[in-house]
């Protein structure tokens, strides 16, 4: 099965299982990694689910998937950067194994 | 005992539910002394004759008309109500200063006490429970749902359609949600009429020992359910929840009793009520209509919006600690609602906000609340309220109410129409 790393913003890593099909926000809500709120659950209708996708992988992952998230983003309550995405929006794929995403200081 | 100590020893242990034992405090005689006198108002925010005439301007003028924070004193229950978007995503995201306990107001043997799961359930174990069921409710699970909810609500409109009118809430605003909540659950259709008359005496009973008995059906009815379920596993939510485990061990009778009568009375009222709004308003609104229809590709803004401007509910936590919002202080075992309407009409947020505008800029909006606790069944409802759109104004594009006919709104903490006679 695919893995995610989380970083949170002190630097602790947590390596999980996150299934193909499955988004990278619950990946974290099913382990229990905090730092992701992902409070309306993928609608997406909040910016509470906000990862950086590490540099090494922004080109895999790719930018918002459309308007909505871009939109989303905006209200983010950490600093928007270009590796800025909805981990709600990014779907696990067996090209994304190994995957690492950094946690904003905060969600809210 | 004090409640701050009371509050302070609570360990909540779903394995062995304990009741919380806080004050219920109704009426001008139980005030506590913390509060100030220039706040403690009552607002009749459920029951008062503005919010009968008009509830939705009602919620917007509350921006105008009453402090931001005030102790609203009431028969149901005294509390601080908080109107500010700001306030409620503040109280909502604080599920440790503000908890869920004693959340539905049902009756329960204290002796044996059950808890409403997941909604009277704090972290940490609130999250074990979400677990559950997120693979259903969460969107990519609703989406595999979207099918049957369209034929559902096919079936019900080809029912009516030829008829050259119909009473909106009778015969769709109740038996769609109905008749989804049956599937999800792993129930069968011809269960329909009785949950219907179920739910309509549960929340229209003219008394309570009538809405009791309706409620007291319905328990035995789910209890039997259930032990079919497990007996016999298959894919509804029923049958996920008995036969579930958290922490390695599986759920309790009590766990998954009050998780399956949770979903129950949980859904049914919202959706119905929420449904009721819109069609008055579309109604009423013909060039909206037309709207909708001219904007195929926009239809997810379009709920959004919709459900900004029509939000029916509160959600209403237990203060735990000390904790003040704008300067005001509130105390262990304080009761505090966020007025959900209200919020989705701050005018500091979302500008000329009774105005239903599809253009609007994505923004937080809290029909299903914020936080830990934010609504399970918000993709459902998403999806129950597009599909009935698309399928309703794909065959009945132009309708209004009957002539004549009034929207009166019941009193209640859920908001919605009474009736909402339509032609076409």
């Amino acid at each position: 099965m695919p893995k995610v790393t989380y970083v949170s913003h002190d630097g602790a890593t947590t390596t999980v299982d996150v299934p193909v099909g499955e988004n990278v926000m619950r990946g974290a809500l099913y382990n229990g990694v905090e730092g992701i709120a992902g409070e309306c659950g993928g609608a997406p209708s909040c910016a509470t689910c906000h990862v950086y996708v590490d540099d090494a992988w922004t080109g895999k992952v790719g930018g918002p998937a459309d308007h909505t998230e871009a939109e989303l983003l905006e209200a983010a309550a950490s600093a928007v950067k270009p590796a800025s995405r909805l981990s709600c929006q990014i779907v696990m794929s067996d090209a994304l194994d190994g995957l690492v995403v950094h946690m904003p200081e905060t969600q809210y | 005992m004090n409640v701050a100590q009371t509050l302070a020893n609570y360990v909540q242990d779903p394995t062995a539910p304990k009741p919380p034992h806080l004050p219920r405090p109704t009426g001008l005689d139980h005030i506590p002394d913390h509060v100030p006198a220039d706040l403690v108002l009552s607002a009749g925010l459920m029951n008062g004759e503005d919010f009968l005439a008009e509830p939705y301007v009602y919620m917007a003028n509350l921006h105008r008309d009453f402090p931001p924070v005030f102790y609203n004193v009431s028969f149901y229950v005294n509390g601080w109500t908080l109107t500010k978007h700001e306030d409620c995503l503040f109280m909502l995201r604080n599920a440790d200063a503000f908890r869920n306990l004693d959340a539905v107001p049902f009756p329960r043997d204290e002796d044996d006490y059950f808890f409403f799961i997941p909604q009277e359930i704090d972290p940490p174990h609130h999250r074990k429970y979400r677990n559950i069921v997120d693979p259903l409710f969460c969107p990519a699970g609703i989406k595999k749902l979207e099918g049957l909810i369209r034929q559902r609500a096919i079936d019900l409109i080809e029912g009516f359609e030829h008829d050259g009118g119909c009473e909106f809430t009778t015969a769709f605003g109740r038996p769609l949600p109905v008749s989804v909540f049956l599937d999800v659950m792993g129930l069968p259709q011809d269960m329909l009429p009785t949950f219907v008359e179920w739910a309509d005496q549960m929340i229209h009973g003219e008394t309570p020992e009538v809405m009791g008995a309706a409620l007291a059906k319905a328990v035995a009815y789910l209890k039997t359910a259930i032990a079919e379920k497990k007996a016999n596993p298959d894919q509804g939510v029923i049958s996920l929840i008995a036969n579930a485990e958290i922490d390695g061990r599986p759920l309790s009778d009590k766990e998954v009793f009050g998780f399956v009568c949770f979903l129950f009375i949980g859904g049914l009222d919202t959706v119905y009520a929420t449904l009721n709004n819109i069609w008055a308003w579309l109604a009423q609104n013909p060039d909206r209509v037309q709207e909708i229809i001219d904007r195929p590709d926009d239809i997810d803004a379009i709920v959004e919006e919709l459900l900004r401007r029509f939000s029916v509910t509160f959600s209403s936590r237990v203060v735990t600690k000390e904790i003040a919002i704008r300067g005001v202080t509130m105390m262990p075992g304080d009761r505090v609602s966020s007025c959900l309407p209200a919020a989705n009409f701050d005018p500091e947020v979302f500008t000329d906000p009774l105005t239903v505008d599809f253009n609007r800029p994505r923004k937080t909006i809290l029909a299903f609340t914020v936080g830990v606790h934010s609504c399970m069944g918000g993709h459902l409802a998403r999806m129950e309220l597009k599909v009935a759109l698309q399928e309703w104004l794909k065959r009945l594009p132009k309708f209004s109410l009957k002539p004549g006919a009034q929207i009166v709104y019941k009193p209640g903490g859920v908001i919605g129409p009474d009736i909402v006679p339509l032609i076409w």
